[in-house]
């Protein structure tokens, strides 16, 4: 399974403005039901029962909130990038400015939880975040998540 | 007459003592301390630098006897009805019906590959049909690496229990080959099991309530205690013995029962047992290596490695995978429970009996046992570790060292003493507070006496003194460790990618994720977690949660789990250079989830 694969295609939102985790994930819900047809509200309240179960802020200013759909047919990802950083409540206390939306049809139980390892263990190749934080576009983003890294050593 | 009486005492303690030094190898290099012994027993024997003749099998397993009811007594009384609980089903299946498995499948081996008749085949296999609980203790200790509990419980529980079978169906066979007009079958084989068994069993309950009592009651000088306990025990498996029982069984029934019970002055009983047991040990070993003749081992040494190589890739996996079938072990775990299937001295041991029963041919089982345990001692003594880790069985050290003397109070009260020397970088020493129950009685700090309010702050190199109810013990060593080396915080294998609540209802976390629950909806996650993890919840327990895993991640002052994580599974795509066996249990694994 490969992310490229994954990503909506207009699923990168290279700067988004949000204050707070709130309106974040609004935002990112709305542009979810776009590339999905799920209702945005929906989406939206999911992912705060999601939140309510424990952050999906992984620490170091990422976070990947994820809920899964019956009505969707396959696995859909989003990304989002902040200009200014928000308050995520992760464990680490580190504001989020990048952020992965996971939606996964209700079935897809493996893929879901294996696209999310995929995601968890690429945000932590060394010079990633780096290079997501100053990539310059949308495109840009894509290129970098979806170029396999050059080593994958265990 | 004399003369040889002193030389024998000159070597024989000689041999012990090199036996005890050259541990501080075994310890470092985390070789298998046994084979050690073993090798130093070799060396000393008749093809060895040491040229001592010894070939009297009847007295090795005389000998090898009391010395091996001594062993599982004392693993027995080490047991704790906890892990018991905690893997008792599994354990006893995998100690009861693998051994018959394990046995019956390198039995078939030996018949087909080597022309073995059945009967011979099936001897055979129920030699070395036991795995070798003083080896699987020593390997899962040994480096500071802590195993996953279930895993770790089912795999000493299992060793520790399963000699017993083997020892049976040893005896039967042997038994059904010297006299072969014995009434065989079945039937007759089934009653003798299970007469075997039963006695045992019951002796054993027996023996170790007599042993509680006794203890208790009596009122004799401290340091007869651990020898009337241990004279008890023999007796047990002798008497269970006499009247057709099993007195291995027996033996460690009522160490079980005897270790599990309260009673004052069980920690010295432990210390004694611990250092006979070593000596048990190392005589056992260092005798079988004597019996051995390696200048005999060239004709049985591709037998052997044939025998090791299917006990370790085929045997031992179907068997493991079968008896755990119906236990809910994931993929991962049942392969690591297989590959942890070390023989040992009981192996040995028991290929010591054709040669008692005088069967022909005797020798050659003993050759290839002992070369079969050779190599299971070193390859899986060698590969434990990689494999623990890459199969995903390494949970974090609790804490790291600490310096610690318990002292038990006489007359049974409810408290006992424990001294710790302050260490750098232990919670304590950077600055945590010690509760208020845990007040230290004195203070030595450089050769004075002071107590608490005029030592004023802890300083490292401290040691202090404090009365303490046993159960809140644990908790004080943590204070004191120093702290845990080589954790690493982001490690998602030991603290799972994400963070959950535990007050949180495990009911939403099972839709969210749409695990199918079994348990009842009203629980908490932080609940289901206590309810699930044998004693006390500690950092790193992983309880397992569909095909993730929910980790405890930090604990409260009183011991309740504050922060738990969430574990997807490995973030690494299998890779195809996985041992074939374990490949193999995956593809049937996968076979079963999909009827």
């Amino acid at each position: 399974m490969d992310l490229g694969d994954l990503l909506a295609p207009n699923g990168i939102i290279p700067d988004l403005a949000a204050k707070s985790k709130k309106q974040a994930l609004q935002e990112l819900a709305a542009r979810a039901a776009d590339v999905t047809g799920l209702e945005a509200r929906d989406i939206f309240d999911t992912l705060l029962q999601r939140e309510r179960l424990g952050s999906t802020g992984l620490g170091r200013g990422i976070a990947i909130p994820h809920v899964k759909f019956r009505a969707l047919n396959e696995i859909v990802a989003l990304f989002a990038r902040l200009p200014e950083p928000i308050p995520f409540d992760s464990h680490d206390d580190e504001p989020v400015d990048l952020i992965f939306l996971l939606l996964a049809p209700e079935h897809a139980s493996g893929d879901h939880l294996k696209a999310l390892a995929r995601i968890s263990r690429l945000v932590r190749e060394p010079t990633m975040l780096e290079r997501l934080r100053h990539a310059k576009d949308a495109a840009a983003i894509r290129e970098i998540l979806t170029t396999p890294a050059a080593s994958h050593a265990a | 007459m004399l003369t040889s009486m002193y030389g024998i005492i000159i070597v024989g303690s000689s041999l012990l003592i090199i036996s005890a030094l050259t541990s501080i190898i075994a310890f470092r290099f985390g070789a298998p301390l046994l084979l050690v012994f073993l090798s130093i027993g070799l060396l000393a024997g008749e093809d060895g630098i040491g040229g001592i003749q010894f070939d009297d099998a009847e007295s090795v397993y005389f000998f090898g006897s009391i010395a091996l009811a001594i062993i599982l007594y004392d693993s027995g009384f080490n047991t704790k009805l906890q892990s018991l609980r905690l893997s008792a089903g599994p354990s006893l299946l995998l100690a009861t019906a693998g051994v018959v498995i394990t046995a019956s499948i390198v039995g078939l081996a030996a018949h087909f590959v080597f022309g073995f008749s059945l009967l011979e085949g099936m001897l055979l296999g129920s030699i070395i049909g036991s795995t070798d609980a003083a080896a699987v203790f020593f390997l899962l200790r040994v480096g500071g690496v802590t195993i996953r509990d279930r895993v770790r419980s089912t795999l000493e529980v299992e060793s520790s229990s399963n000699d017993p079978i083997a020892i049976l169906l040893t005896t039967v066979f042997v038994e059904l080959l010297a006299r072969p007009d014995t009434p065989s079958g079945l039937l007759a084989f089934a009653i003798t099991a299970f007469q075997q068994a039963g006695l045992g069993l019951a002796f054993g309950v027996l023996g170790g309530f007599v042993i509680i009592q006794v203890v208790t009651r009596l009122n004799l000088e401290a340091g007869l205690y651990p020898l009337i306990t241990l004279g008890l025990a023999v007796l047990c498996f002798g008497i269970t013995g006499m009247v057709g029982g099993s007195g291995f069984v027996a033996v460690f029934v009522a160490g079980v029962i005897a270790g599990n019970a309260k009673f004052s002055g069980i920690i010295s009983l432990r210390k004694f047992q611990d250092s006979l047991t070593w000596v048990f040990q190392i005589a056992m070993f260092l005798l079988l290596g004597l019996l051995a003749s390696p200048s005999q081992f060239p004709d049985a040494i591709v037998q052997g490695i044939v025998v090791a190589a299917v006990l370790t890739f085929i045997a031992r996996p179907i068997a493991v995978w079968l008896c755990l079938l119906p236990f809910n072990y994931r993929p991962q775990d049942t392969a690591f429970i297989s590959w942890v299937g070390l023989r040992g001295a009981v192996s040995v041991l028991l290929a010591v009996l054709p040669i008692t029963g005088g069967l022909p041919s005797s020798q050659l089982y003993f050759n290839i046992t002992f070369i079969a345990v050779l190599v299971s001692l070193l390859l899986q003594g060698w590969t434990i570790r990689p494999v623990a880790r890459w199969l995903g069985q390494i949970v974090p050290p609790k804490t790291g060292p600490l310096e610690k003397i318990e002292l038990e109070l006489p007359g049974g009260t409810s408290h006992e003493l424990v001294s710790y020397r302050i260490v750098p970088d232990s919670p304590i020493a950077t600055g945590a507070r010690l509760p208020r129950w845990a007040r230290p009685s004195l203070i030595l700090r450089d050769g004075a006496s002071l107590r608490l309010h005029d030592a004023g702050r802890l300083q490292t190199g401290d040691h202090i003194y404090i009365f303490t109810p046993p159960r809140l013990v644990p908790m004080l060593d943590r204070l004191f460790a120093s702290a845990a080396t080589s954790v690493d915080e982001d490690d998602p294998t030991l603290f799972g990618q994400f963070q959950l609540d535990p007050t949180q209802p495990l009911e939403r976390l099972a839709d969210m994720y749409g695990v199918r629950s079994k348990v009842g909806s009203e629980l908490t996650i932080a609940e289901y977690m206590e309810d699930r993890l044998s004693g006390p919840p500690e950092p790193g327990d992983r309880v397992d949660f569909g095909s993730m895993d929910l980790i405890v991640r930090d604990i409260d002052g009183s011991g309740r789990i504050k922060a738990v994580g969430l574990y997807l599974g490995p973030e690494y795509e299998p890779v195809d250079n996985q041992p074939f066996f374990i490949r193999w249990l995956e593809a049937l694994h996968s076979f079963r989830s999909k009827k």
